[in-house]
């Protein structure tokens, strides 16, 4: 077990990508808090995993400051921040409204700096008793190139890498590493719901053969799961990564290591 | 006129990109010599001077440089391609495309720098495919990830007398394009799948690669230098997944 003894965050933790890297924190020995807006999160149901519901909306200040009290309370130190509360609205610039934008702006940006923020204390707390702590970032295979029609989730993603550089920056001299995993395409329901609401699947096309071309474009020939997703923050919580810090982490089947793929 | 009064050398001028860029250079008033591993091309502007030179052969790349003085500007251009993956590359593959594209890129600029004038430009042409995969040219994208990195280090070691930059095309308008389309299963379709990727819907011609070059070789890009330039319509800018296109 790779975390035995740890504390963990994870905001978005019921949802897609959120609940595998719950999971796979506890079954690495560490004690998680699963923080997000419902119990059930993006999914429809929720089977109990034995981390611990926080009620979160990381757009909240308050929310932020009580999640960490309660940690404070509990543990008096936190050892991981997990930031994998994010939204994606599929429109172009012109098809956003303000308010769209503003809210991807809040839930993915604003929302990272506000738990990070707040739980500074507990992170500096946890890296003084010799280890170091971890804060992982959700950054986005798409905040380096773009995929049509997500202009915002692009913009928001881009920004999430510039902080995690500049976090590490600021807070490496103090025991607590700042990375972030920018993944391509993961099986989720945003996924699901970037398939159906992309045109040529939801709009008389057919999901299936969208699903099968998008496995085909990736050298790897499939898309990611959560649990791929999971495995690469348990190694960027462990100690084993106790060098790693400002990195941005691409994990996407090798999707972006390759020009466009022109059907020849 | 941009060139004014400049001597430049252009490595592979005989046609496609190095021929745009030959045109260019005159265009804007410069003095240019280029050079290829074949005998002097009919067509090419009077104005320009041609050299029988295969930029691999360490030798004579020397023996040429040896007459040139007051070189202004290096264009680095010659290269070839052979499409193939890692395991089907023979070492003849890789004597040719490392030797014309890498080592011969090395050879010029070891010969030239030294008598390049103070405030020279070499212009080192790159490749998107230098930086991410195009599948099956193994050895042509690994030696284009040897040109840029060797264009950081020339700018590096060689400044300030010198600035060395690269330019990364994409998909031009050179007869290799117009040759993959027609192997195509649907030479009509594939043309339309390879202009939607494409954000400005066009491919790329010699002459969007000779302005870059122009600009490079001018006074107004005397603070550039050490970096890689694309210019491909945008086709790096998206995801290489368009799920519109399927």
């Amino acid at each position: 077990m790779m975390l035995e003894g740890k504390i963990a965050l994870v905001t978005g933790g019921r949802g897609g990508i959120g609940r595998a890297v719950v999971k796979r924190l506890m079954r690495e020995g560490a004690t998680v808090y699963a923080a997000d807006l419902t119990e059930n999160g993006s999914l429809q149901t929720h089977d109990d995993d034995g981390s611990q519901f926080i009620k979160l909306d990381v757009t909240s200040e308050d929310d932020a400051i009580t999640a960490f009290k309660t940690v404070e309370q509990q543990h008096s130190c936190l050892h991981i921040l997990v930031n994998a509360a994010g939204i994606e609205i599929e429109k172009t610039i012109e098809q956003t409204t303000l308010e769209e934008w503003n809210q991807s702006f809040a839930v993915n940006v604003t929302g990272t700096f506000l738990t990070s923020k707040h739980s500074l204390p507990l992170l500096r707390a946890a890296a003084t008793q010799g280890a170091t702590s971890s804060i992982i970032n959700f950054g986005s295979y798409d905040g380096f190139i773009a995929d049509p029609g997500l202009a915002a989730y692009c913009a928001t993603k881009g920004a999430v890498h510039a902080l995690t550089r500049a976090m590490a920056c600021d807070h490496g001299p103090e025991g607590i590493r700042v990375n972030a995993i920018c993944p391509g395409y993961v099986d989720t329901p945003m996924l699901q719901s970037f398939f159906k609401g992309d045109g040529s699947g939801g709009q008389g096309g057919n999901i299936e053969s969208l699903q099968q071309a998008v496995r085909d474009v990736h050298p790897m020939r499939t898309y990611g799961t959560p649990d791929d997703i999971a495995n690469l923050v348990n190694w960027l919580a462990s100690d084993e990564a106790r060098y790693a810090s400002g990195q941005l982490w691409v994990l996407d089947g090798g999707l972006s290591a390759q020009v466009q793929q022109m059907r020849l | 006129m941009k060139l004014n009064g400049k001597l430049a050398l252009v490595t592979g001028g005989s046609q496609g990109i190095g021929r745009g860029i030959v045109e260019a250079f005159i265009q804007q008033g410069a003095q240019v010599i280029t050079c290829g591993r074949y005998t002097e091309p009919k067509d090419l502007p009077a104005a320009c001077n041609y050299i029988q030179l295969d930029v691999s052969d360490p030798a004579a790349v020397n023996r040429f440089a040896a007459d040139i003085h007051n070189l202004d500007i290096l264009v680095n251009n010659a290269g070839v391609q052979v499409e193939k993956n890692t395991v089907e590359s023979t070492d003849e593959d890789w004597d040719q495309v490392m030797g014309a594209n890498a080592r011969g890129v090395f050879n010029m600029c070891r010969a030239f720098i030294p008598n390049m004038t103070e405030g020279g430009s070499i212009i080192n042409i790159g490749s998107i495919s230098g930086n991410i995969a195009d599948p099956s040219m193994a050895l042509y994208n690994a030696s284009k990830a040897f040109v840029h990195g060797l264009t950081r280090s020339i700018a590096v070691d060689h400044g300030p007398a010198i600035r060395c930059n690269a330019i990364c095309p994409g998909w031009i308008e050179t007869g290799m394009l117009e040759a993959g389309f027609a192997t195509a299963d649907n030479p009509q379709t594939a043309m339309h799948d390879a202009l939607q990727r494409h954000p400005v819907r066009r491919f790329g011609k010699p002459e969007d690669i000779a302005s870059m070059a122009v600009w490079l070789a001018s006074s107004d890009a005397s603070f550039a230098t050490g970096q890689l330039f694309t210019i491909d319509g945008g086709m790096t800018a998206a995801s290489p997944l368009n799920p519109g296109l399927f």
